[in-house]
């Protein structure tokens, strides 16, 4: 029967994945067969699980699914992920069947698809919830939603990609709030997993807690790696109440814990971590910007059997860059590891020549998973992406042991919830005011935003500003520390503004606040 | 007034504080699912908002059940006459 359906469906079956030399590339399609008797997807607020025999049939009945659809090899499907077994069905399905993934927030994709159908050319949106009445899903664009596997007469085998053809789109926050979409490749994505699973020894029975969207690099690559070794993933969109991801990860005898700064944070600060016991728990990942050493210290503390990995990464290098083994942290507080093993770096000028060793300079990095560009800009990617190198954009130095040390940006950005924003762009937000003569922003550690911002504003002669005023003029999600009102800013002779000065400015009042 | 309504009144300012939200559009069957900012950071700052506004300290176990209004009132109003 099962032979039937293929040969049936075979036939018909879009080849923008070619068949070339190295046919067999298909990420999803290795994955699938990777699976193995620790493989599954559980709802935890459910408890819904999908074990190791449906798993693999139901990766390939929603990419099955979705060619039914009248989708073909290469197109974009936008995919609304809100931690859900399905839309990692869906996401998977559609790289299995050789069209290119685009995971995004659910809330986004529901809210604002006509600027991300526009922005990825996408042939297909897919939403769990369903459009409804909200739903501005574009008439040119297959508007799927919920089980694709009910639908799904037969079962395609995975389209035959070659390295280089695209797998997903991954969006990168721009500073200017419009998502910028990585390419990223079937053989990125291989290249990436593999390294990452060696560099954290993962095992064929691992089990991650999911808590990160999948529309992240980091939360996709957690997904990627334990699938890819045999293992389960457990989603969990909960985290709002921490303790009920906690005892879920006792519950379901999770392995793998990953976060951000701002997840370590809340786990140290507002859950009962303390309190909840998690035997099955191998290790904890954090990535996504720098956690203080002291909470690192008290995860430690806190878990003496438990490995706390940190890491470093960007979505234009698939998800993972560098890893910091644990049993050499002690030694190395404060870095974020070595290079993945199939990585190289080198760290520049300004200039673009190499620094003496030890010395701070832009990391660049090359190696198979390093992304071919941004999808439909030419500009940005000609800026970031040169000859195979990554320019990172992060000011870093490399020890006499090959420890990578992150500085700084080379760009004036601040991570606000993980989330870039470029200081220019605020900076010229808040000048926009009514009543602002010019104003310098810069950024302090905030508890649970990672990054906050302090805004140093110089008023119009006579203007009457409040913080309040200020505030309602700013996005939401601009976490703001403080603002302060200034007479003049700190200034070069040129006239440009110092920002290292601002930054003590900023300290020296934070401090008489 | 009666006491459940000054304190959803006090708590629809603080979702506006918290949130920038329109405080009107905060009733009781209010959940995260309704406010895009209500997420696990979202929580804490409507957490301190709240704390601010009515003088009290929330613990980590009632942060835990502060899933909608209709809790969050429910677990501030008895905390405001121990108070008095």
């Amino acid at each position: 029967m099962f032979a039937r359906l293929c040969a049936s469906l075979l036939p018909s079956f879009p080849r923008k994945c070619k068949v070339t030399a190295s046919a067999g590339w298909n990420f999803a399609g290795r994955l699938v067969k990777r699976l193995g008797p620790h493989s599954c997807f559980i709802d935890s607020a459910t408890g819904h699980t999908i074990g190791p025999e449906e798993l693999p049939r139901l990766i390939a009945a929603y990419g099955t699914s979705l060619i039914s659809a009248g989708l073909r090899g290469g197109d974009r499907v936008l995919i609304g992920c809100d931690l859900s077994p399905s839309s990692a069905l869906v996401y998977l399905g559609a790289i299995y069947a050789g069209l290119v993934a685009v995971p995004v927030d659910e809330r986004a994709l529901i809210t604002s698809a006509p600027m991300l159908v526009e922005a990825t050319s996408a042939k297909a949106a897919w939403s769990e919830a369903g459009w409804g009445r909200e739903g501005t899903c574009k008439p040119s664009v297959i508007c799927l939603e919920g089980d694709l596997a009910r639908d799904s007469a037969g079962i395609i085998p995975p389209a035959d990609c070659a390295a280089s053809d695209l797998a997903a789109l991954m969006a990168t926050s721009g500073s200017t709030g419009v998502p910028r979409f990585v390419m990223v490749s079937h053989g990125n994505l291989i290249a990436n997993t593999e390294a990452i699973v060696r560099s954290q020894s993962l095992a064929a029975n691992e089990r991650a807690m999911l808590i990160l969207p999948m529309s992240y690099c980091f939360g996709a690559s957690l997904m990627h790696t334990h699938l890819y070794q045999g293992g389960g993933v457990v989603f969990d969109h909960r985290f709002m109440f921490p303790d009920r991801v906690l005892r879920a990860v006792a519950q379901y005898g999770c392995t793998t814990f990953a976060g951000v700064p701002t997840v370590y944070n809340v786990l140290l600060r507002r859950s009962n971590i303390r309190r909840i016991q998690m035997p099955g728990l191998r290790r904890f990942l954090q990535a996504g910007g720098g956690l203080a050493r002291e909470r690192i210290i008290e995860m430690r503390e806190l878990f003496p059997l438990v490995k706390f990995y940190v890491m470093y990464g960007q979505t234009e290098a698939t998800a993972r860059i560098s890893c910091m083994d644990p049993d050499r942290w002690l030694e190395k507080p404060g870095s974020v590891g070595q290079p993945l093993d199939n990585l190289t770096i080198s760290i520049v000028d300004e200039q673009g020549i190499a620094v003496q060793a030890g010395q701070v300079g832009q990391l660049l990095v090359k190696g198979p998973s390093i992304c071919s560009g941004y999808f439909n800009d030419v500009e940005e990617t000609r800026r970031v992406f040169c000859s195979g190198w990554l320019r990172t954009g992060d000011l870093a130095r490399q020890d006499e042991d090959g420890f990578l040390w992150i500085e700084g940006r080379t760009g004036a950005f601040l991570k606000i919830r993980g989330l870039r924003v470029s200081l220019a762009e605020v900076e010229s937000r808040v000048a926009a005011i009514p009543g602002v003569y010019e104003c310098g922003a810069c950024a302090v550690d905030h508890p649970e935003a990672g990054e906050a911002l302090v805004l140093l504003i110089v008023p119009d002669q006579g203007a009457r500003l409040t913080t309040e005023g200020i505030r309602h003029c700013l996005p939401a999600h601009w976490t703001l520390d403080s603002i302060r009102f200034v007479s003049e800013l700190p200034k070069t002779s040129a006239g440009k503004v110092v920002r290292p000065a601002l930054s003590v400015l900023a300290k020296d009042l934070h401090g008489t606040a | 007034m009666s006491d459940t309504d000054y304190v959803l009144s006090r708590v629809q300012e603080a979702f506006a504080s918290a949130f920038d939200v329109d405080p009107k559009l905060v009733t009781m069957e209010t959940s995260a699912s309704d406010i895009p900012l209500w997420d696990s950071v979202g929580h804490l700052s409507l957490a301190s908002s709240l704390e601010e506004a009515f003088g009290i300290t929330l613990d980590v176990d009632e942060l835990m059940e502060m899933e909608n209004v209709r809790e969050i009132v429910r677990i501030i109003t008895p905390k405001l006459s121990e108070k008095v």
